[in-house]
């Protein structure tokens, strides 16, 4: 008991702390990419420390301010679910369905709010966001139902179990985990799909009113999304691990070939962002179910 | 002591024609007469909790008894039927009271409670005759309810009634058929002779009662009176309809295909796909169908009550989807979400319906910003469209993962994407809802709304409250389920008050850790958040429009044509649909009416005539030329 509420207070802060890293490394490389020298490299955390101590902040409702606390309430409970380095957290209360209906709290809790904050650009980004979560949600459920026949559980405990000593999923299921990687890309808002935010169309989409320390708290949101996206995919299908280093090393991989991607795309449109996920990631996802099933 | 069920069938007949006169004497009277016999109904049912009784003979018809019986699936059924119709009682009080004309008055609540007996008929029917006369009183009972809501519910109840009436034909000529075979309708009789008849009996019967059934349940493609329906209905009427009602068709399913029908029956009879027979594997199909064309249907609505009757349509797909897979965790997945839909549906129609009596409008682009104004409906409707979702901790969360994991068990994959995607897609409607009525602006003239009156504010908060005492404790609901379902020969799932041990189903779920580290995280949060600066409130009109000054005439919102750029995606899908095609069939009908039927009944008297002189001329001559008539 005492080590479960050590651990569930540990997790946040590791996963709090992998999304910052991974936030700073991006300001460098994107800058390099760029041929740019870039801020310093604790720059996010300067701006994390400023957005939540500023005095001037404004507020639309309750609802307005609630949206980030329960955005970040559902962020952390996430995180408690996803298997880390070995240690199982809470994935015996709640398999990966129940995880990926958990995801969604957060997302919820930040609609909410930007709802409350009446302004239209924030409406706009908010249908986006869930117009572009029903895009990547087919494919991501398609490859979710493979895994778990394949492994034939739902307790992701023991999916990352079943792939020790280098059985990753990754080469038992390669389309599937191609597509896992498009979805988790998609899902994260990279280019092209950052629609949701896009500055120069919707001036930032759901966050335009915020600032202050609400726009502190969805700042630090966004290290735990990054964090429960990648962490999500290296647990599915690059084994998970057996320490932290490691766990670190896989996520720090995949993400680095993540911005990769960012730094060359455009922006799609939302109805393509739509049609694309509808179209190749579902036709390849649902023939590697077809191949699980028929084995 | 317990209430006899005869008594439990007629308290609420009586209450409503007691309610009928007492409306004559006041309408306080009438008023006090439906709260005391609907909350009567519902207290009645207590004695029979998780209870089976022998069936009651109640009346002899054409050689074959007429039974009342109850069992705990019986008893989950009432437990919806009578509850959900206290609480809508208790609704009206207050939202009927725009009606001026009380003699119409009298008359909806009389066929309120008639309703609300049809439907307790219906469940506790221990023979197929009894089942199908309070189904048809249910029927019309309903239709008068429905047209209670002005002109165009006329329209809107016609066709309900129509259809009704195709269903019933269906399942008339399933029970002729099965009375010629059996001569009785008692649900053991008539189980029994299926037992020992051919597969194409069996498949007939079992189609014709469950396109009557899949009628009342809305499945596509019998699902077209709906959207009218439920929406043109008055607000209290809808969460009947859309919570109750439909449920009825759920329950006759369960009733013929695990009460007379059984799973190894039906597998002895027809080829199987995934372990599934056919029959069930096509009813698992349409269900699926429904819960994906009607979740794209809802996106794209902009009314309030005509999305939440696209959303049950797709909802019920979940129930009949459970039902139908035959295993002990889907079916019990089916039947708890059948509850669950009634709690959820029902609290929905009535903030939208708290929300019109404030408003008078149920148009999602007129309205906006309402949480300042109406902050208890905001919150109950909230908690109502987390259910919808499937999103932990609330009720609908449980239900669906259970159907979920059955699906999994069963590998069938292909139902279960559906599934997913009509769980998505309700963030999409459900999240348009709350959008569109109660954040964004708030247009002045609904300036001075308040919140709805106190009896109205019960009957929401009751539903709100049930949502998140079912989503942390299933185990309450499943106590009851189990139990009926081990009635009914299926094997029992483990499962305790919290949620599911390993072994149930593919994975555990224990909702209580889920809503405490939730609850813990929020709260933690919410004193991080307080520690910091206070923040100052501003007005909905100080808000960054590119440096334009936002001005109360000036509207400033985005609700109409909330998914337009998703409505592009899925624009293909719907250029064709199945009203189009019924209409097509209304078309021809007239056609053939008019143009064909015309010649002979002109409606002239001397053709008439003429037809008889011809009729009496040539059996005048049949006989002279020797022939016998008789």
């Amino acid at each position: 008991m005492v080590d479960k509420i050590f651990f569930a207070i540990i997790a946040p802060i590791f996963a709090f702390l992998v999304g910052l890293s991974f936030m700073m490394i991006k300001l460098k490389v994107s800058a390099r990419i760029e041929r740019r020298y870039g801020p310093p490299i604790i720059q996010p955390i300067y701006n994390i420390l400023k957005l939540l101590l500023k005095e001037g902040n404004i507020t639309h409702g309750v609802m307005y301010s609630l949206g980030p606390v329960i955005a970040l309430a559902g962020s952390i409970l996430t995180v408690l679910f996803i298997p880390v380095a070995g240690v199982k957290l809470f994935t015996g209360s709640g398999d990966l369905i129940a995880l990926m209906y958990m995801m969604v709290i957060g997302s919820l809790g930040m609609a909410l709010g930007a709802g409350e904050s009446a302004n239209p650009n924030a409406s706009i980004g908010i249908s986006r966001a869930l117009t572009l979560m029903f895009g990547y949600d087919l494919p991501f459920v398609i490859i979710i139902i493979s895994v778990v026949l394949y492994y034939h559980t739902t307790n992701l405990a023991d999916i990352v179990a079943a792939q020790a000593h280098g059985h990753w999923a990754l080469w038992s299921l390669p389309l599937s985990a191609i597509v896992g990687f498009v979805v988790s890309y998609g899902a994260l808002g990279e280019h092209p799909f950052d629609i949701v935010t896009a500055p120069h169309e919707v001036a930032t989409g759901p966050m335009v009113e915020y600032g202050g320390k609400h726009l502190g708290f969805l700042v630090i949101n966004h290290a735990f999304h990054i964090y429960i996206e990648i962490a999500l995919f290296v647990d599915l299908f690059l084994g998970g691990a057996t320490n932290i280093l490691w766990f670190y090393v896989k996520m720090f991989v995949v993400f680095f070939i993540m911005m990769m991607f960012d730094e060359v795309y455009p922006r799609f449109k939302i109805d393509d962002a739509v049609r694309f996920f509808w179209k190749w990631p579902t036709v390849v996802a649902l023939i590697s179910l077809i191949i699980v099933l028929v084995k | 002591m317990n209430a006899s069920l005869e008594l439990l069938l007629a308290t609420p007949f009586i209450g409503g024609l007691l309610a009928f006169i007492g409306g004559k004497i006041h309408r306080w009277i009438r008023n006090l007469i439906a709260i005391v016999f609907s909350f009567a109904t519902a207290f009645e049912i207590i004695g029979y909790y998780n209870v089976s009784t022998k069936g009651i003979v109640w009346g002899k018809l054409f050689g074959s008894d007429l039974i009342l019986q109850t069992n705990p699936i019986t008893w989950l059924f009432l437990f919806i039927v009578t509850s959900a119709s206290f609480l809508i009682v208790l609704f009206s009080i207050d939202d009927m009271r725009k009606e001026e004309d009380e003699l119409k008055l009298d008359a909806y609540y009389m066929y309120l409670l008639f309703v609300e007996g049809a439907m307790v008929g219906i469940v506790l029917a221990g023979d197929l005759i009894t089942f199908f006369m309070f189904w048809e009183i249910m029927s019309w009972t309903s239709y008068f309810l429905i047209i209670h809501g002005g002109k165009r519910s006329m329209a809107a109840g016609y066709k309900y009634i129509i259809m009704s009436v195709i269903g019933a034909y269906a399942m008339f000529l399933a029970m002729a058929m099965l009375y010629a075979k059996a001569h009785s309708l008692v649900y053991a009789d008539v189980a029994n002779v299926l037992l020992h008849s051919s597969p194409t009996f069996v498949i007939w019967t079992v189609v014709l009662l469950a396109i009557g059934f899949f009628v009342k349940a809305a499945v596509m493609p019998l699902h077209t009176w709906l959207p009218d329906a439920h929406s043109e209905a008055p607000s209290p009427v809808s969460p009947l309809l859309s919570g109750v009602l439909i449920k009825m068709g759920a329950y006759g399913l369960f009733i013929v295909l695990y009460g007379l029908v059984s799973v190894k029956l039906a597998s002895s009879l027809m080829p199987s796909v995934f372990s599934t027979p056919i029959l069930l594997y096509i009813i698992q199909w349409l269900a699926a169908l429904s819960i994906v064309l009607a979740t794209f249907l809802a996106i794209m609505q902009e009314d309030a009550k005509r999305l939440l009757a696209y959303s049950s349509i797709s909802q019920i797909g979940y129930v009949v989807l459970g039902i139908a897979t035959g295993t002990s965790l889907g079916v019990a997945g089916g039947l708890f979400h059948a509850l669950n839909h009634a709690i959820f549906k029902g609290l929905l129609f009535l903030v939208v319906g708290a929300v019109i009596y404030r408003t008078g409008t149920r148009n999602l682009s007129e309205l906006g910003g309402l949480i300042r104004k109406m902050p208890f409906s905001f919150v109950a409707l909230l908690l109502g469209i987390i259910a919808l979702a499937g999103v932990p901790p609330l009720n609908g969360f449980v239900s669906k993962w259970m159907i979920y994991e059955a699906l999994l068990q069963k590998k069938e994959v292909f139902l279960l994407i559906m599934a997913f995607v009509g769980s998505t897609g309700a963030f999409l409607y459900v999240y348009r809802l709350v959008h569109s009525i109660f954040l964004g602006q708030l247009p002045k003239k609904y300036e001075n709304v308040k919140d709805v009156p106190i009896l109205m504010q019960i009957a929401i908060w009751v539903l709100a409250l049930l949502t998140i005492v079912l989503g942390v404790m299933p185990g309450l609901a499943m106590n009851v389920i189990v139990k009926g379902m081990v009635f009914f020969g299926f094997k029992p799932i483990a499962y305790n008050l919290f949620g599911f041990p390993q072994g149930t189903a593919m994975g555990a779920l224990v909702t209580v850790n889920i809503v405490s580290i939730l609850a813990i995280a929020f709260v933690a949060m919410w004193i991080l958040f307080l520690l910091f600066p206070k923040s100052r409130k501003v007005s909905q009109y100080d808000n960054y429009a590119s440096g334009q000054i936002v001005t109360e005439d000036l509207k400033y919102n985005y609700s109409y044509g909330f998914y337009m750029s998703f409505g592009r995606v899925i624009k293909p899908i719907f250029k064709w649909s199945i009203e189009k095609v019924y209409n097509y069939w209304v078309e021809a009908v007239k056609v053939f009416g008019d143009y064909y039927m015309r010649r002979i009944y002109t409606g002239n008297l001397e053709t008439y005539n003429a037809y008889i002189v011809i009729i009496v001329t040539l059996a005048a001559a049949f006989v002279l030329l020797g022939g016998k008539v008789w």
